[in-house]
């Protein structure tokens, strides 16, 4: 399922366009971050879409499956996400 | 029977618990916390059920302190039956709540709430594949509209009367050497003595001879019944293959349900033998521990490593090997192992037993929209919190002028059968002034304000709200879900406090409380105008609403300093919007009103007691007098003193005192244009009024409404010494 070469993927969730299926590679930052994430149901493989963003650096909402999560700028930027045909 | 309703945040428990429980139903701090939950009872069949409405969690591994006072709630054990509610609509990230109850391994019932909003996502869900494959009863239900209520709770009596336990399931196959190890430790009693970190190579040998050991095992029986997911339960069919050929690190699932469950069930006495048991048989007596062994030594292996050292020294040497043991056999952290496959194991369940279909068209998306629009999102938010206080005001004067003079005639009636010279009098007219004070003037606007602060929330337009303002809140140290607190503060600072519980950490809370008592609410709005805004002009008074949004800006960066933040930032579900239920929306009203009520108006009624006989027996000047350095300092005449200390109790008093003090209603006779400033800014800034400080102990505690007054008073002294400052160089 994994392709190793694109952990190498520049691309976080915040860089992201809106719209795009995006799958998830890999989510970095600690314990704690892991752990948030975890709760929303948002994994590493799962496909998420970006909705929208907030203005002024806001967050973005994201649609994961059917539920709609919004994730701060600092928190996005640690997903690394590939971007799905 | 005592029930625990678990749930996912914004799963409808609540609407499910107020469908039975209703209004003589209580809402509880958890001892020694500020975290609430409601319980009450519920007459279902004859039978007096007390239900606990636990607060919503997404896991037992908590991230927060809410979530970890209601885990800690469940694993104290104080209940019989877990009714674990799911919003149907999401189910495959429900689920994964629900994975971690079964390894509870006690009674549980899995109600499948808003299938009415399923059914609109497209979803068609096969509840009976999920009740087999969770093995636990599965009741649907559509919590608004009251369907599938009383079956849920009929279907808890059953399972309790039955003493049917759930059974953990089993979906990290790689790690479960290593939780059987662990639990094996923990069911051993291990605590406290050194822990030996066992030899890598001997793991699979230690699998096969506990085997061994139990003998017949009931868990034969047991993993059959639960039909723990497929690839588990039809390696269970194969179980005899698997036991004698199982050495290797990959050890299969089904060989660590034999291994383990012999270990779960164990009788206090920790004889080997077993006797045979049914899985339906009530297992309460065979159960050594709860939590489960097992259960807790997935929690350890999913801990954060730093707080297994500070809290269980003794058993860190083993979590830690257990953490590194299965990091290295997946390639990930042991916690980030686990809850993938906890996740995977949820989405293949939910592949299983649910379809879907195309969506109906959703006029909700639309609206979203529009709500959330980088431009007219603000522009709804506007329009949203205008008419809300619109509502909130035009309600509340209606409500005040009335009740105003009801009491004024209260009083009147008291100076007819009293003697209007005595200290009784005053005493009466102080507490017939005091309960005016809080029910003629907070409870009018009180009210309409709980009440659509319940609707938006119901509706759940506050986590829009949070989510168009968190860049701007961003700078005060704050997420986006603290703005509601802070424009409430323009209303009234008690709804304001208390509108600070939406949000999740103490400091977030004190960071909102604290700003949002810095808003002029609308008694210091008035005396703002009467005051400056008459004297000296209405650019004067909108100069100091000006000043007041700069000193919360500063505020707000400087307690960021001072307590910093540890969340990474904002993580927040919004959730599909709903029509809001009228007995959610009337009961959530009903109890925050009657907190308010139980906490404030004794508070408010002393207090206005003992100020009427301050004023009786003349004591005024001896105050004035110990306060004259002060009213010297910030260049006030000495007479207003004792108007400050009243303006603690009510802040419009501090206008109504001061004429009454300074003996004229025309102010600029006796004060100057400066002091009028300097007093307004001191009366806008200082210590908040008693129902508000009623409601922040209520809200925060003591020591930090202390600490939050103290600053409070320290800002409006600098404040006011500022402007003097800059008064006297022009």
């Amino acid at each position: 399922m994994r392709d190793s070469a694109n952990f190498d993927s520049p691309l976080n969730l915040y860089e992201a366009y809106d719209h795009a299926e995006l799958r998830i590679l890999l989510i970095t930052g600690g314990w704690e971050v892991r752990r948030s994430f975890n709760q929303m149901g948002i994994q590493p493989g799962d496909c998420i879409r970006v909705l929208r963003r907030a203005p002024f650096g806001g967050p973005l909402m994201i649609d994961n499956q059917g539920t709609q999560v919004a994730v701060g700028k600092q928190l996005a930027e640690k997903i690394r996400v590939e971007v799905l045909q | 029977m005592k029930v625990a309703l678990v749930g996912q945040p914004n799963s409808g428990k609540s609407t499910l618990f107020n469908a039975v429980a209703g209004y003589r139903s209580l809402t509880s701090n958890f001892a020694g916390t500020t975290v609430e939950y409601t319980h009450g009872q519920a007459r279902v069949g004859g039978e007096v059920l007390e239900l606990i409405d636990l607060p919503g969690l997404y896991s037992l591994t908590p991230t927060s302190a809410v979530e970890e006072v209601s885990r800690d709630y469940l694993l104290g054990g104080d209940w019989d039956l877990i009714v674990n509610v799911l919003d149907a609509s999401q189910l495959a990230r429900s689920l994964e709540l629900t994975l971690e109850l079964l390894d509870l391994e006690s009674p549980l019932v899995v109600c499948l709430n808003m299938m009415d909003e399923a059914a609109r996502k497209g979803m068609t869900i096969d509840t009976h594949a999920l009740e087999i494959s969770l093995g636990v009863p599965v009741v649907e239900a559509i919590g608004a509209r009251g369907r599938g209520i009383l079956e849920t709770f009929r279907m808890a009596q059953e399972v309790a009367a039955s003493g049917k336990r759930s059974h953990a399931f089993i979906y990290a196959p790689e790690a479960e050497s290593m939780v059987e190890e662990l639990a094996e430790k923990i069911a051993a009693g291990v605590q406290g003595r050194q822990v030996a970190v066992p030899d890598r190579s001997g793991v699979g040998e230690g699998v096969g001879v506990s085997n061994q050991e139990s003998g017949h095992s009931p868990a034969l029986d047991s993993a059959a019944f639960s039909c723990m997911a497929g690839r588990c339960s039809s390696a269970c069919c194969g179980h005899s293959s698997a036991m004698d050929g199982q050495q290797g690190p990959r050890v299969t699932a089904a060989v660590a349900v034999l291994a383990a469950q012999p270990l779960l069930i164990r009788p206090p006495t920790n004889s080997k033998a077993l006797p045979f048991q049914s899985p339906i048989v009530n297992h309460q007596s065979q159960i050594a521990e709860f939590p489960p062994p097992r259960f807790r030594a997935l929690q350890w292996v999913q801990s954060d490593p730093g707080q297994t050292r500070r809290e269980e020294p003794e058993m860190a040497p083993l979590v830690e090997w257990a953490q590194a043991e299965i990091a290295l056999r997946t390639g990930q952290p042991a916690d980030a192992a686990i809850s993938a496959a906890r996740h995977a194991a949820c989405l293949t369940l939910f592949e299983r037993v649910a379809r879907i279909t195309r969506p109906k068209a959703d006029w909700r998306e639309q609206v979203d929209r529009l709500a959330m629009h980088p431009i007219w999102g603000y522009a709804v938010l506007m329009g949203v919190f205008l008419g809300f206080f619109r509502l909130i005001f035009d309600v509340g004067k209606l409500g005040e002028d009335r009740i105003l003079n009801l009491f004024d005639a209260v009083v009147a009636a008291l100076a007819q059968h009293m003697n209007p010279q005595g200290a009784l009098f005053a005493g009466a007219k102080g507490a017939v002034l005091g309960t005016a004070g809080a029910v003629a003037i907070v409870l009018p606007y009180l009210l309409p304000f709980l009440v659509g602060l319940a609707i938006l929330e119901d509706i759940g337009y506050l986590s829009r709200v949070g989510y168009l303002m968190d860049a701007a809140m961003h700078r005060l140290g704050l997420h986006g879900t603290a703005t509601l607190p802070i424009l409430v503060g323009y209303g009234c600072s008690v709804p304001a406090v208390m509108a600070t519980r939406i949000l999740t950490t103490r400091r977030d809370r004190f960071i909102a409380a604290f700003l949002a008592v810095l808003v002029p609410c609308s008694a210091r709005m008035t005396v703002i105008f009467a005051l400056v805004g008459f004297y000296l002009g209405a650019n004067y008074a909108l100069g100091i609403y000006a000043l007041n949004i700069v000193v919360i800006a500063i505020a707000g960066h400087v307690l960021a300093r001072i307590w910093p933040e540890i969340s990474p930032g904002m993580l927040m579900e919004v959730p599909a919007y709903r029509v809001p239920g009228v007995r959610v929306v009337v009961l959530k009203t009903w109890w925050r009103l009657r907190e308010f009520v139980l906490v404030a108006f004794p508070l408010l009624v002393v207090g206005s007691v003992v100020l009427s006989l301050v004023d009786y027996y003349g004591w005024q000047h001896g105050i004035n007098a110990a306060l004259s350095p002060f009213t010297a300092l910030l260049g006030l005449p000495r007479s207003v003193g004792l108007t400050l200390i009243f303006g603690v109790l009510r802040k419009e008093l501090s206008l109504l005192m001061l004429m009454q003090a300074l003996g004229t209603t025309h102010v600029l006779g006796v004060m100057t244009a400066a002091q009028i400033l300097i007093f307004t800014l001191f009366v806008t800034f200082y210590i908040p009024c008693m129902a508000t400080l009623a409601s922040m102990t209520r809200e925060l505690g003591w020591r930090l409404t202390l600490a939050a007054s103290g600053a409070l008073l320290a800002l409006a002294i600098v404040v006011s010494l500022a402007a003097r400052g800059v008064m006297l160089l022009f």
